[in-house]
């Protein structure tokens, strides 16, 4: 029984689909980023329009980038060399079809709300709770689905690949579930259960891992599949993908604090992320060799079959962007390269270097075999490979000497011990043609992919009419006889699952759980007041409008950003911020301590139009804040779930919340008339958002 | 500044222990991998990838 051959069918129009959606999804978030890529360059095309603004787009490039075109790609691949490896059809082709639309569905929810501003302001864990519910759901059933093929295989012993897909598939839903722990106020609103540094490190320990094991982890698997089978050869050392892949698992899970160096995180937490972060060099490296010297003695595949150059390529920005990372987590580094556009650059080596071109030798690999024709134009597929390879290498060196550049301007101290460069928007002035670079290099990788849709249509056009296709697979592994642990493990799929949970168990526990004691860090003498009601409206409109994609609330304490923005920032001044907005980077300045530093009047004229009072500047016009109405009524419901939550609100302030708002928005009001401004503004957005700006820093006694 | 950073340092078991529990682990993958016996096994193990009857281009 165990060596007879049977005849299975294995499910390829699921992965047809997902290979179309990421086409589809990668067009999107391209053009969305290249928009966004061009309004930092020329600030005109934000459009005065909410629905465009930078702040609201960003976080739907970011998500369309990842969980769209990347995700998509991801679940393409998995399902593709699942059932090969596995040599089994998918356990249910309805959990299949309810995690392909249940995805696709999800995707469009967040098309739909984040232009709307319906976010939570977390680095691509943005949306809102109802979205949240949906994804860990659509997750958990791809998981079972997974699972249950692991269980169901004909070839006992699990390739590698699979290892890396068991890991995405456990991790991705203990990050997504502990940081999205919220508590709705609203149908499309929710306060995180963190606060403060424990939120900063949560979402970073999450942020950081998705990228780990959203656009890791999968992709390794897959390379560890298609890059043996598009050069038709083993893998070069499978000893060596065992050290990766378990040296990247454990280590992973630690760096997230590298994304937090210099705040007000515990210097322990920030050392340990440090340290881990440069540990993972090695696992790197190692999978990008490994991938690499696969193609040992096949190099002349790369001739007669350009499809490999986008993995030869995928291989090289990966150790690329892997050496880069743990050297942007050294804390000396990262005093020049955090919150400067060397990160975007350092993400974009990652995201169109590695995901992209990786996803592009895939789709160009599988979209032949599905169809079961060939392709198009070999030409064709040459030419997206340089296009876009120098669209990528533009991209990066546009972005790397943009943030060097502004990081050494930042930071510039003159023998009289003062700033060279008091004046923040000379540091943004100087690297606008950059951005125009940055446009050009985006603009050329998605010509490039334009070649790729035409080619795909193209080939799946002269494609012969579809025929179920019979594969014969023989048991394997089954009938051994096993004496050694080890081997018994790799033939257990739920002991493996759990010990790859434990892995990435050990370093979430240490890290997080001694924030969870905040009193620890908290000194009593310097505890916060509450935001008032109306500066919490004023926060919330903050956060919709994305102000945190550009300016932080961390101040380091680095002598130059002490001079330019005030006292180093301390715990306990965002210890009631949920979320917490500290913020990743600088397009503009910090407004820590921005409270009080400018009259009312001028944060009106400067959210209405920025160049009023801040000429070249690059921030977009926010009219329609001086239009709408802030909502008082739901106030008393915020501070309600604020106070649940342990925020000290006495209990008159609560049931009162619209009364207090729009007490102190008349003041302010009055205050914008009094000084020149328009009437009536007292019920206006922009009234709580300035209430809300100038509190920055005033709550505290550090200041 | 250097004391007050100092005072926030106060779990530095923490990091030795993440550290020391991931040396052990490491040590223990590498003594895994390189059992005598491992070799052949993953010779068949790294040949499952292509063992689905699909043979792309000829071998160089």
């Amino acid at each position: 029984m165990s060596n007879s051959t049977e005849k299975i069918y294995y499910d390829d129009d699921i992965v047809k689909k997902f290979t179309l959606a990421t086409v589809g999804w990668a067009l999107a978030a391209f053009v969305f980023g290249l928009l966004i890529a061009l309004q930092l360059a020329y600030w005109p095309l934000n459009m005065n329009l909410e629905w465009v603004t930078f702040g609201r787009l960003r976080p739907l490039h970011t998500n369309a980038a990842i969980f769209a075109f990347a995700g998509n790609a991801i679940f393409a691949g998995i399902y593709y060399s699942t059932q090969r490896l596995l040599k089994t059809r998918m356990f249910s082709d309805t959990l299949s079809k309810i995690h392909f639309w249940g995805w696709q569905l999800i995707i469009v929810s967040a098309a739909i709300t984040l232009p709307l501003g319906y976010t939570q302001s977390k680095e691509y864990a943005e949306l809102e709770w109802p979205i949240d519910i949906a994804i860990a759901v659509i997750w958990v059933l791809f998981g079972l689905n997974f699972f249950m093929t692991l269980k169901r295989r004909r070839e006992k012993h699990m390739y590698v690949a699979i290892w890396f897909y068991i890991a995405t598939i456990i991790t991705v839903g203990v990050l997504h579930i502990v940081n999205s722990i919220e508590i709705p106020v609203s149908m499309f609103q929710s306060y995180p259960v963190y606060a403060g540094i424990q939120d900063a490190l949560v979402q970073w320990w999450y942020g950081h891992n998705a990228v780990a094991f959203f656009l890791t982890t999968p992709f390794l698997g897959l390379m560890y599949y298609f890059v043996p089978k598009a050069a038709n050869r083993p893998i070069y050392s499978y000893r060596l993908s065992i050290i990766h892949f378990w040296s990247l698992v454990f280590i992973y899970i630690w760096a997230g604090p590298h994304h937090l160096l210099y705040t007000s995180l515990p210097d322990w937490a920030q050392t340990l992320g440090m340290v881990f972060s440069i540990m993972l060099w090695a696992p790197s490296w190692g999978g990008m060799i490994n991938g690499l010297l696969t193609l040992k003695g096949s190099w002349g595949l790369l001739r007669t079959e350009p499809l490999l150059k986008f993995f030869v390529a995928a291989l090289t920005f990966y150790g690329m962007a892997t050496f880069e990372g743990p050297l942007l987590s050294i804390k000396s580094v990262s005093a020049l390269g955090h919150y400067t556009d060397w990160i975007v650059g350092h993400v974009h080596a990652g995201a169109l270097g590695w995901n992209g071109f990786l996803s592009f030798g895939m789709i160009y690999y599988l979209v032949p075999r599905l169809w079961k024709t060939e392709h198009y134009s070999k030409k064709l597929l040459e030419n997206h490979f340089w296009i876009s390879l120098v669209g990528v290498v533009l991209y990066y060196t546009s972005m790397v000497a943009a943030g060097i550049t502004q990081g050494l301007m930042w930071r510039a101290v003159g023998k009289d011990g003062q700033l060279v460069y008091p004046d923040f928007i000379e540091t943004v002035v100087r690297i606008v043609p950059l951005y125009w670079v940055r446009a050009i290099g985006g603009f050329l990788f998605i010509v490039g992919f334009v070649l790729m849709c035409y080619n795909l249509y193209k080939t799946i056009k002269n494609a012969p009419k579809p025929v179920v296709e019979v594969s014969e697979v023989k048991r394997s592994g089954y009938d051994e006889v096993v004496t050694e642990t080890h081997r018994k493990l790799e033939g257990l799929g739920l002991t493996f699952s759990i010990l790859t949970f434990l892995a990435i168990a050990v370093g979430s526990v240490i890290e997080i759980y001694p924030t969870l004691a905040l009193n620890k860090y908290i000194r009593p003498e310097q505890i916060v007041e509450p935001y008032t009601p109306l500066e919490l409206a004023g926060r919330d409109i903050y956060i919709k409008e994305g102000c945190y994609l550009c300016h932080s609330q961390q101040i380091r304490p680095i002598v130059s950003e002490v001079l330019r923005y005030g006292k180093a920032s301390t715990v306990e001044e965002s210890m009631y911020d949920r979320p917490f907005q500290w913020g990743s980077k600088r397009t503009g300045p910090d407004l820590a301590r921005v409270g009080k530093k400018y009259p009312n009047l001028w944060h009106f004229s400067h959210m209405m139009d920025p160049r009023a009072v801040t000429p070249k500047s690059i921030m977009p016009n926010y009219p329609w804040l001086a239009e709408k109405k802030t909502d008082f009524l739901v106030l008393r419901k915020k501070l309600s779930v604020m106070h649940k939550l342990g925020v000290p609100y006495e209990q008159d302030v609560i049931a009162n919340a619209d009364i207090y708002a729009q007490k102190q928005a008349k003041g302010i009001a009055e205050d914008l008339e009094h000084n020149g401004g328009p009437k009536g503004l007292e019920n206006k957005e922009i009234v709580a958002l300035i209430a809300y700006i100038q509190s920055l820093g005033q709550k505290g006694k550090a200041q | 500044m250097k004391q007050e950073g100092l005072a926030y340092f106060t779990d530095t078991y923490l990091t030795a222990i993440g550290l020391l529990i991931f040396f052990l682990f490491f040590c223990a993958v590498l003594l895994w991998i390189n059992r005598k016996s491992a070799k052949q096994f993953y010779g068949k193990m790294e040949q499952i990838p292509l063992n689905d009857g699909e043979f792309i281009y000829e071998r160089q």
